[in-house]
């Protein structure tokens, strides 16, 4: 009995370390790539210099393409390469100029890193408090491990902005198909903001 | 003699009657009713406040399950739904589930949005993409009152004009 509970602890040890390890490395990088990104947003004289600059961090950090199949749901599987291709520029086009949106220049924002939790193999949850212009928002960042830890949603106040496109974009997919889709997402991004 | 078989033929009907009262009761209780062979699934959910047992599980509004039960995992204390939906719906393994309200003060369900990935959610499997319930009383408080951070300087929630 002693011998099972010591092999147990011997197997179970080393797999603890990894998940606490995981979700550090995973934080770590959300705070590298967030540090990236406001520093690219303080020395921005405008918005539209900051979308420039932020596109290419983001997409380093960011998995649009992970995001973008997610968001369209189960009408992806119906789309072709280049549908595909098309979607997932369109889509990274519409959340960098989304997010750049969300900022004012000159403000900062203070980021609070509440907690990492492994919910399955390879998916780590960072859950932060942000402090804007005067509010406190809770936002989870969901990241998955590919070549790097990248983000895959984000989840803000509870509301994840995959789900709120999937349900946007999905019955789009079942009224008109892939060309649907991607026409309803060129209008978004051609859309002045 | 014939007067003994009538009550024997009429206690037996009264006692299947019981019987058949006690299984619907039983299955209409626990909501087992729908469809017949069913498959289970856990969510986790950071919040999972006024979702009950036997809460329905919808997919494109169409009722496919129901809430078997609901406990506080210990590790990092979120709550763990484990659903119970109908054996022929095959959902992708990027599926989210999501905590909704029926109006504005109804009920709480869950709402099973299907993903895009080839692979399915195999009996047992837990989903970790969800949203929780959303709270309204502290979103209204929020809105109403403020949050305690809120700026000292009125004129710094102001945007500032962009230069060209």
């Amino acid at each position: 009995m002693n011998r099972r509970l010591i092999l147990a602890l011997l197997v179970l040890t080393p797999m603890l370390g990894f998940a606490v390890n995981t979700a550090e490395e995973a934080q770590q990088r959300l705070h590298s790539a967030i540090d990236e990104v406001l520093a690219i947003a303080d020395k921005a004289p405008n918005r539209e210099v900051l979308v420039q600059r932020i596109g290419p961090v983001l997409e380093k950090h960011i998995s649009f393409a992970a995001m973008t199949r997610r968001a369209i749901g189960p009408g992806w599987r119906q789309f072709n390469d280049a549908q595909q291709k098309k979607a997932i520029t369109l889509f990274s086009k519409l959340v960098i100029r989304s997010y750049s949106n969300k900022f004012t220049i000159g403000e900062h924002p203070e980021i609070r890193y509440q907690s990492a939790a492994t919910p399955a193999a390879g998916r780590v949850d960072v859950t932060t408090t942000t402090l804007y212009q005067g509010h406190r928002y809770n936002v989870i960042y969901r990241m998955e491990q590919e070549e790097s830890w990248r983000t895959t949603d984000v989840v803000i106040e509870g509301v994840s902005m995959v789900a709120n496109y999937r349900s946007q974009l999905d019955p789009v997919f079942k009224k008109g198909g892939a060309d649907a889709v991607i026409s309803s997402l060129e209008q978004s991004v051609a859309k002045p903001q | 003699m014939k007067q003994t078989t009538l009550e024997f033929l009429v206690g037996g009907f009264v006692l299947l009657g019981l019987a058949a009262i006690a299984y619907l009761t039983l299955k209409l209780g626990s909501g087992s009713l729908i469809g017949g062979d069913n498959y289970r699934l856990e969510a986790r959910f950071d919040n999972a406040s006024g979702l009950h047992v036997g809460g329905s599980v919808h997919v494109a509004g169409v009722p496919v399950g129901r809430v078997e039960s609901i406990r506080v995992e210990p590790i990092d204390y979120s709550a763990i739904v484990t659903l119970s939906v109908l054996s022929g719906l095959h959902l992708p393994t990027d599926s989210m589930a999501s905590i909704k309200t029926t109006g504005l003060i109804g009920d709480k369900y869950i709402s099973l949005s299907p993903g895009a990935d080839a692979s399915f959610l195999a009996p047992g499997t837990r989903i970790t993409m969800t949203e929780s319930s959303v709270d309204i009383e502290s979103l209204i408080g929020k809105m109403a009152f403020g949050s305690l951070e809120k700026d000292k300087d009125p004129n710094k929630d102001k945007e500032k004009p962009l230069t060209p």
